[in-house]
Parts: structure tokens; C-alpha cells; sequence
């Protein structure tokens, strides 16, 4: 497995290009795998290629690519890059690959880190029973981090979210004082950056549409968990959590905990 | 220092912000900085004691009181024409002025029992806190800390700078190098001071009476910025094996 980085230049067309539409994004991503042709689906149970958009200030977007080979970005470079100054320094191509495998196979149990996650939330709901299941995203905080930390989802993938301090919760229980769930502040859990998405699959010969739009809502999740399981924790990294694995979604990254900042007396 | 005491730190920052001192009738003017009655006002509130309390003001109100300023925001003039809900009549016009995008670290001083028991009040307040007037919400936690066995001059240098992060963005190469403090003198300090009516004798609704109290002003080196959150920042190539030696990209 390889973990890989690139910095979208976002000052040139081609990244806004992408940029507006994880269509087109998944594409670029897809085409960066030599022996990968668009039209392979991923076998089940097997790693695949996920990525993520990070955006880090206005002008600091990061593309961050999990898969199975190693990919060659040179394409996204060219068009979204800065493929001069790759040029000059050959040590230095305009993005950054390192094997991921290492770290996997490093992961212990009980081992506590910081997460980051951008995924779909979604549920499956009926307003009456002579109705069909429809696929339905969730749409408020509470709901999307309801939906992360559901214990079956959370055991499956091998991973506990931890718990706040008391010291450090504004609410006694975690809970509102109507008696409602209040995630954010039981949990080291936070939902930031949520987005509906709109995006055409593809176009006809013409321009014209083709059927109806894709829709997502994407929602990013920050937060702190501690590993239960490094086989199922594993298997989470490299096939990611959730629906929309095609669009920036489900994939799962780990990064040193930090010390907590905020001091309480 | 005959005894030690302890201080309690607040920060002080919401849209907007309104400490009048000296205003009255229909032109209700905003101090630059919190004054002490709405400070001590604010912590009776969390501890909820009743307005015709003055007895269990008092200790409150006896409190040394100082003010840094983080980062003054703007004042904004409101032209208020409001009608009374049920008769339709209209109430008098009035102009009220607020700070807007304010942030402030206002310490009390005194013994330790009292400030931790408003410590705690203020963690589960009884009336909850607003900056100045009703209609000003903080925008976070207010408290900011309790510190045992401090002079409230060393807090106020060691707090570090509440300023937004939009603000302290926009300062980035031409920030302050000191901030402004606005505090009561020391037992045993002497000199000339500024005078300012907001020592609250009491906040009766009938009668609210105010005593004069000494301003000092002051400077103090500005402190570093809060550290930044672990949201903030996040890569995942750090918890790669030997990921420290390269650090290209």
C-alpha cells in the first residue's frame, strides 16, 4: 500500500476544474494507475484506491491518495500542479508517495491517535410502511456523528471514538439539558465542513446531460479513537468507511495525537 | 502582600458587547472596555444572587477588578425604535451604542473559597452571563481559569492573547507589541489614577447605585497567542515511520 500527498495549484484552471467536481477528481485519481483501466471496479474485500481533499488554508488544497500500487501523478502535476519547479529538482516530482504498508503492519491495539474522515453519512428511511427504503443522507451534526459512532460501525472497523475528560465537557452527562445526545461534547468527535454536492456523472456527445445529477453530502470528521481491533482497523484504511468512496470519501487517516491545548484550571 | 490571593480569569467576546457607565435616559453610551459593575454583575448572576441583594454583593463587589484589551472590535451606533408588544404605543427613541467584534480578559482578585465557588458558577450559572446587556450573548465559555496564589497584574501578563483567529490572520506582520490594561489600584500603590463610576453598591431594579473606583492604566508585552487547536491541523505523513528527516513537499 502507498500513502501519497500532491498540492493542487489552485490558482491554475486545471485544479479548479477538479476542484469542482469530484467526478472529474476521480477521474484524475483513477488515471494516475498505469494498469488500472476507468472502467475496472474495485473486487470487493479488497484494498482499492481512496482519496480526500484537504483543505488546510484558502490557497492550500491537499490531495491525499491511499492504493494499492503506486500512482504517477505527473498528469495531475502538468495540469494542476507546478511543473516547473518539478522539473528543475528530479528528487522532488511535485508530489510525495512513501509506503503505507510499514505503518499498517504496525498498528497496534490500544494504540490512541487523532483521525481525520470525510465521508457520506447516510441512512435508509421510510415515511410509511407500503413505501420503499430510499438512501437519505444525514443532514444535521448530531445525526452525522451518530452515524460514525454507532457501535456496530465502529467494531467493524475496528476503531472506539474516545470519550472527553470530564473536566474538559461544558454539559455534566454529555447530553443536552432536554436530555438529548450532545456528541460533541461527550465525545473527542468533531463534524466540520459539511457539503452538498451536485455533479453531473457524465455528458453526452454535445454537452448535453445524461439523467439526473449526482448528488452527496460529505461531511469531514476530526476527532480522537483509539484501535480495538488492528486487523479490522487495517482492512478500514485501505477500503475505507462508507458510501461515495469513488468521490473523496471513506478514507480514513491517522496522524500523531497531539497534546491537548485547551487548558482548564 | 498581606494574604495570597487568587484570581479568576474571563474571556469576554461575543458580536457584540455594551458596558455603559455613565449613560442615562434614551442615550445609552458603551465604556471602551467591560466595566466592574457588569463584570461583578455577570458572576452574581451565574451565582444567582437576586438583584435587592446587597448583602451577598458585597463580597463580590469588594473583588480588585482589571480589564485587558485583546482586541478592541468597533463601536456601532443602533437607532432604536421599538413598540410596546401589547398596546402597539410606541417607546421612546433611543440610540444605543456596542462594541462589535470585541474581545476582552477581565480578572478579579481576591480570596480563593469565593473565587472558586463563582468559578463553578459560572460552569453551571443560575442566570446565564451576557456581555453588558441582555441582548449580548458570549460567544464561548466565559470562564478561562482559576489561578491559586496570583497577583492579578502577572495573570493579566500571562493569559494568552484571546484576539480572533481572523484578527490575529489579519495582524500577522504588524502586531501589537503590547496591550492596553485597565485595572484597580493595589492596596499599596500610590499615584494618580482615573476615577469611573461603575462600583456597584447595588443592582436593586428599583435603585441601582454605583460608588466611584480607581482606573489605572497600564501595558503589558503581548502574551502569545493561544495555542492552535489539534482540529486544525492534521498530516497524516507524521505518523508514517521516519516520516521526521524528509521534509520535502
Amino acid at each position: 500500500m502507498y500513502l501519497s500527498r500532491f498540492r493542487l495549484n489552485t490558482a491554475r484552471a486545471g485544479a479548479r476544474r477538479l476542484l469542482s467536481s469530484p467526478q472529474a477528481m476521480h477521474a484524475a485519481v483513477m488515471s494516475s494507475f498505469p494498469h488500472l483501466l476507468p472502467t475496472d471496479a474495485p473486487a470487493p474485500d479488497t484494498p482499492r484506491v481512496l482519496w480526500r481533499l484537504d483543505q488546510q488554508a484558502r490557497a492550500e488544497v491537499v490531495l491525499y491518495i491511499v492504493s494499492p500500487d503506486q500512482p504517477d501523478l505527473t498528469h495531475l502535476v502538468e495540469q494542476a500542479g507546478w511543473p516547473a519547479a518539478a522539473t528543475v529538482d528530479p528528487q522532488n516530482p511535485g508530489w510525495q508517495t512513501k509506503p503505507y504498508t510499514p505503518f499498517l503492519d504496525s498498528l497496534a491495539a490500544g494504540g490512541r491517535w487523532s483521525f481525520r474522515l470525510t465521508a457520506n453519512p447516510v441512512h435508509t428511511i421510510r415515511r410509511k410502511d407500503s413505501e420503499p427504503r430510499k438512501i437519505t443522507a444525514h443532514l444535521t451534526p448530531t445525526h452525522q456523528m451518530g452515524w460514525l459512532l454507532d457501535d456496530d460501525r465502529q467494531q467493524r472497523a475496528g476503531f472506539r471514538i474516545l470519550e472527553k475528560p470530564q473536566s474538559r465537557r461544558l454539559l455534566p452527562h454529555g447530553t443536552t439539558h432536554h436530555g438529548r445526545p450532545h456528541h460533541g461534547d461527550r465525545y473527542e468527535l468533531s463534524v466540520g465542513d459539511t457539503r452538498s454536492l451536485s455533479f453531473d456523472k457524465s455528458r453526452a456527445p454535445g454537452g448535453r446531460r445524461q439523467g439526473k445529477p449526482v448528488t452527496l453530502v460529505t461531511v469531514t470528521f476530526d476527532g480522537r479513537l483509539e484501535i480495538t481491533d488492528p486487523e479490522a482497523m487495517c482492512r478500514t484504511l485501505t477500503q475505507g468507511i462508507g458510501r461515495a468512496k469513488a468521490y473523496g470519501c471513506g478514507l480514513l487517516t491517522l496522524a500523531p495525537l497531539a497534546q491537548p491545548t485547551r487548558q482548564t484550571a | 502582600m498581606i494574604t495570597p490571593t487568587s484570581v479568576l480569569a474571563l474571556r469576554l467576546a461575543g458580536p457584540l458587547q455594551s458596558w455603559g457607565a455613565s449613560s442615562r435616559f434614551t442615550r445609552r453610551t458603551t465604556e471602551s472596555a467591560p466595566t466592574k459593575s457588569g463584570v461583578i454583575g455577570l458572576l452574581a448572576a451565574a451565582a444567582g444572587i437576586e438583584r435587592g441583594d446587597d448583602a451577598r454583593l458585597a463580597p463580590l463587589a469588594a473583588l480588585r477588578f482589571g480589564v485587558r484589551i485583546d482586541q478592541p472590535g468597533t463601536r456601532v451606533r443602533d437607532f432604536q425604535t421599538a413598540h410596546h408588544s401589547v398596546t402597539g404605543k410606541s417607546m421612546p427613541l433611543s440610540e444605543r451604542f456596542y462594541l462589535a467584534d470585541a474581545v476582552f480578559v477581565a480578572v478579579v482578585e481576591g480570596e480563593h473559597t469565593l473565587l472558586a465557588e463563582l468559578y463553578a458558577a459560572l460552569r453551571a450559572p443560575v442566570y446565564p452571563p451576557f456581555l453588558g446587556r441582555r441582548s449580548c450573548p458570549p460567544s464561548g465559555p466565559v470562564e478561562l481559569g482559576l489561578h491559586e496564589r496570583a497577583r492579578l497584574e502577572d495573570v493579566l501578563l500571562d493569559v494568552p492573547w484571546q484576539a480572533s483567529d481572523w484578527y490575529r490572520r489579519r495582524l500577522l506582520h504588524q502586531a501589537p507589541d503590547k496591550l492596553t490594561v485597565l485595572r484597580e489600584r493595589a492596596v499599596d500603590e500610590r499615584g494618580a489614577t482615573d476615577a469611573l463610576r461603575d462600583q456597584p453598591l447595588s443592582f436593586a431594579a428599583a435603585h441601582r447605585r454605583h460608588a466611584l473606583r480607581t482606573v489605572v492604566t497600564t501595558h503589558v508585552a503581548l502574551p502569545p497567542g493561544p495555542p492552535d487547536e489539534w482540529q486544525g491541523h492534521h498530516d497524516p505523513f507524521e505518523a508514517l515511520p521516519g516520516a521526521l528527516e524528509d521534509e520535502s513537499v
